[in-house]
């Protein structure tokens, strides 16, 4: 095998690799955004604090002793 | 959604590879006389290949040439004029670079201007960290301003809304400038058609392999075709990381459009499109960092694929005018050449010629075509390395650039095109502010 096969060799395999790795690559991204949620399935945080508003039964004395 | 995304990507390489099977096939099992006719064929795709190669790169490097031996500027020029800037940062979850980036603008050779950082609903220490810089030039105001996060191109709005100088500057908050980027840039304002001028962008972070051949592609393939588009005042992308505006000509057209994923061509086009004239200053110089992963530079890639087609999309009957604008259809036909057009035909080529290597046992002619343009590659490297007093170490990764980085990348082009044209929804979010695969001025521009 002459040098210039070689590098031919290298040249095509080196073109094909690349194209097949690309096409692997970009799969693999599709499937990691395909598995990230998309923004209109996030719920939307509340940004503000809410009005924090107790149970009726919040303001009645606990009775009962705390184990220790 | 995952299904379709696999479903659609499996129908495309099925096609593919059905397609050329069934011409491998038809092409050994062809009598001589077809096969003399295909090999002729051969020959003739390559030289036409070829010459679209040639005359591109010669004629990018003469403009460049040009363009860089009329505006050359040295530190310590004076300009006529210095008029007041404002520079605009967007910031979304920038706390680990917001305050180099504010730093490095305090630090800018310029008489007055000011900063306006608006954080974009930051959910981490941005906010905290931008207003503890409030007050502390002396000459130069700096103001905070928060949002509820809407993406880059409503902070960038804004912003300009916000400016109160008659220029405007926008970067990135993960981008940080050189001290003599506005009053390199600015001297261009003095022709008043003059409505932005584009800087030049670097790679910062180069320590490997993908962020150095990214660090030679800006060099090579991003700067070198804007500095030749600067020569004819029709740059067709202002760069996110530095573009410098007219205030005036912003508000003419009306600030930048949300419904591309490219904003920066898009608002650049509608410039173009308004008579407005856009330049290249290669000594307005930001540092970014470029992504370091390959599924994030494939991510950035993709975006800038699609945001190109969509901003060309808007456009496309400039295309088709029978007297066109020619700043305009010299744009949007460049912008379209380098979403889709040259992609698709490299990705053709480089496979075209590697089977029919293998089919007709043309393998020399294969290796005397790699060898020309690899060559080719290295010349336009040292050139434009050496224009932009850049790091010659760059210069041997021309040896790969081409058949693999290059490739690579147009593989997933042509695939965010044929998304593109299938109208399929983009599942990756708007553009967000500060993102390293957002749209610095979609750097898919080069040769």
């Amino acid at each position: 095998m002459s040098i210039i096969d070689i590098l031919v060799t290298i040249i095509i395999v080196t073109i094909l690799v690349t194209i097949v790795l690309a096409v692997i690559t970009y799969i693999a991204y599709k499937l990691r955004l395909a598995r990230r949620p998309s923004p209109a399935d996030q719920p939307e945080e509340p940004r503000y604090f809410d009005l924090h508003r107790p149970p009726a039964d919040a303001g009645s004395p606990r009775t009962g002793t705390v184990d220790a | 959604m995952r299904e379709r995304a696999i479903g659609l990507s499996i129908f495309v390489i099925v096609i593919f590879v059905a397609l050329t099977g069934a011409f491998v096939f038809w092409a050994i099992h062809s009598p001589a006389q077809v096969q003399n006719f295909l090999i002729r064929m051969v020959v003739v795709t390559l030289v036409i290949f070829l010459t679209i190669v040639f005359i591109r790169y010669f004629a990018l490097l003469w403009f460049g040439y040009l363009q860089h031996s009329e505006s050359g500027f040295s530190e310590g020029e004076e300009a006529t004029e210095l008029p007041p800037v404002s520079i605009i940062v967007p910031a979304f979850n920038e706390e680990d670079v917001i305050e180099r980036a504010i730093e490095s603008l305090l630090g800018m050779d310029y008489p007055t201007f000011e900063v306006i950082v608006l954080d974009d609903g930051s959910t981490d220490r941005t906010l905290e960290l931008a207003r503890r810089w409030e007050g502390v030039g002396d000459e130069v105001e700096i103001r905070v301003l928060t949002q509820r996060n809407g993406g880059k191109a409503r902070a960038l709005n804004a912003g300009i809304r916000q400016a109160r100088y008659p220029f405007v500057l926008c970067m990135d908050a993960d981008s940080w400038m050189e001290p003599q980027t506005l009053r390199a840039a600015m001297r261009h304002f003095s022709d008043p058609n003059v409505g932005a001028v584009a800087g030049n962008v670097k790679v910062e972070n180069r320590d490997g392999i993908l962020t150095r051949l990214q660090a030679l592609e800006y060099v090579e393939g991003l700067n070198m075709p804007r500095r030749a588009q600067g020569f004819i005042g029709a740059v067709n992308i202002v760069p996110g990381p530095v573009g410098i505006f007219r205030k005036e000509a912003l508000e003419e057209v009306g600030g930048y459009d949300t419904d591309t994923f490219a904003e920066d061509a898009d608002l650049t086009l509608k410039l173009v499109t308004t008579g407005w004239k856009i330049l290249y200053e290669d000594q307005a110089i930001t540092w970014t960092a470029a992504p370091s992963g390959m599924l994030d530079l494939i991510q950035q890639r993709y975006r800038w694929t699609r945001g190109l087609l969509q901003a060309v999309g808007k456009r496309k009957k400039v295309l088709i005018q029978p007297v066109p604008d020619f700043p305009l259809w010299l744009s949007v036909l460049e912008t379209a050449f380098e979403a889709i057009l040259w992609p698709a035909m490299n990705v053709f080529a480089h496979l075209f010629f590697a089977i029919v290597a293998l089919l007709f046992g043309m393998g020399e002619l294969l290796l005397y075509w790699w060898v020309l343009l690899t060559l080719l590659d290295l010349v336009i490297a040292l050139v434009t390395v050496s224009m932009e007093e850049e790091d010659l170490g760059l210069v041997p990764y021309a040896l790969i650039y081409r058949f693999f980085f290059i490739l690579f990348l147009d593989v997933v082009k042509t695939f965010a095109a044929l998304e593109e044209f299938l109208k399929k929804k983009n599942t990756s979010r708007p553009t967000p502010v500060g993102d390293r695969t957002d749209s610095p001025g979609p750097q898919s521009t080069r040769l």
